[in-house]
């Protein structure tokens, strides 16, 4: 067991040596955000060698800290090289835009997004919405939308205070925990992209 | 048995996996933190007075209150994340709250509108980016290697013991949020006028690398 992690982390390492390579030599700011993203992936496959549950609930906060960091930096690099706003308008080519084949793409993701349920069933229901909005470029107000993630995420939390403090209702505690996190993890990935640079007062 | 370079616990609050103790040498810390935090809270912030050289001509730097406002928010979330990576007793959550040091620290400066500034809060970002890898790879070898993160087993010296790489990961990526090799970076975004906020920057990597220290030592 300890030879196989053993040879995944040499792997690994031998990536990151490549991409960091790639990192000394670029000079473009950009780039070298994009690299350190790239490296940022190839870093969290140590974590995910470990191969356990334990894994799974640490490469998450990983994740999530290397998105947040990208974010700031993508942000102050638009800042220092004065980089307006730029209004996204969806894909904006006819044949898409009138085509069925969004619809029934993200139709089959929402339904199989739904029977997996949970956290990675929501991601997949998310895409496939994600899928219809750029396709349709969508012009509606999606306040409505935000506030039923914000809505499905207190549902979890509540689940895992009935985990916590009334263990006897574990089932109906996971089944509002599954339904909470696929609601809010569909919305939250259906916003992303269709809200960009909307200002809300 | 409990042997450990901070000291006996005082206390140590368990809730779950996720704990939390208090050796003599953090609770200083944490002391520390919170204090910096406090101060920040109530101080008013400096405005930058710049004087020209050779002759008797200065002025002082206007700074918007919705700038202000923005800073002293990331200052207080920059002092929480140090509060927690002082007091927590597992590695991962240790990870994680030095990353959170790392971003709070680039937001502190994000919102100065000086082109130095930003450029320096940009190369800073990058180095802690690059960072997080070896910190969380460390956080996670630890676990691959001795099966737990916990500070607390780790003191008892019933687990095996932690390879050096796994130490030195961590270490690396402590660094790399603002120690000694990479402060170059961070040494330009002191240029952001707002004596207050901009010292969190500086004591925050300060705290989290004696924290460090506390943690490598341990296994």
């Amino acid at each position: 067991m300890w030879g196989q992690y053993s040879y995944g982390l040499f792997v690994v390492m031998v990536a990151a040596v490549i991409a960091f390579f790639a990192l000394a030599r670029e000079r473009d700011d950009l780039h070298k955000l994009l690299l350190l993203d790239l490296v940022e992936i190839v870093g969290l496959g140590v974590i995910a060698l470990l191969g356990t549950d334990l894994a799974e609930a640490l490469i998450l906060p990983g994740l999530t800290v290397g998105i947040a960091e990208l974010l700031a930096l993508s942000q102050i690099y638009c800042t220092k090289e004065g980089i307006r706003e730029m209004p996204v308008r969806g894909l904006n080519i006819e044949v898409i835009a009138k085509a069925d084949a969004p619809l029934i793409i993200s139709i089959f993701l929402v339904t199989y997004g739904m029977i997996l349920s949970g956290f990675t069933g929501g991601a997949v229901a998310g895409l496939g919405l994600v899928v219809l909005f750029i396709s349709r470029s969508y012009r509606e107000d999606l306040n409505l939308l935000e506030m039923a993630s914000g809505i499905s995420w207190a549902l979890w939390i509540f689940a895992f205070f009935v985990f916590m403090f009334l263990p006897e209702y574990w089932f109906v505690a996971l089944m509002l925990a599954a339904i909470g996190i696929l609601l809010k993890v569909t919305v939250k990935m259906s916003l992303v992209g269709t809200m960009w640079g909307e200002q809300h007062d | 048995m409990i042997d450990l370079i901070g000291g006996i616990p005082y206390y140590i609050l368990e809730f779950g996996d996720e704990l939390v103790y208090f050796t003599p040498y953090t609770i200083t810390l944490f002391l520390l933190a919170l204090t910096f935090t406090v101060l920040v809270i109530i101080s008013r912030p400096e405005k930058q007075v710049d004087i020209a050289f050779g002759g008797d001509a200065y002025r002082t730097k206007e700074i918007s209150l919705p700038e202000m406002r923005f800073r002293r928010f990331m200052a207080i979330a920059c002092g929480l994340a140090s509060m927690g990576a002082m007091v927590t007793g597992d590695i991962f959550n240790f990870a994680l709250f030095t990353a959170m040091v790392g971003i709070t620290n680039v937001g502190i400066v994000a919102a100065v509108k000086s082109p130095h500034v930003q450029d320096a809060a940009y190369q800073y970002g990058l180095v802690a980016l690059a960072a997080t890898i070896p910190l969380f790879a460390g956080a996670a070898v630890y676990a691959a290697a001795i099966g737990s993160l916990s500070m607390i087993e780790l003191m008892k010296g019933t687990l095996p013991a932690v390879p050096l790489i796994a130490k030195a990961m961590l270490v690396i990526g402590v660094v790399g949020e603002g120690m000694a090799p990479f402060y170059a970076a961070k040494a330009e975004m002191f240029r952001a006028p707002g004596a207050p906020y901009v010292i969190m920057c500086s004591l925050s990597s300060l705290l989290i690398f004696l924290r460090v220290v506390e943690i490598v030592m341990l296994g």
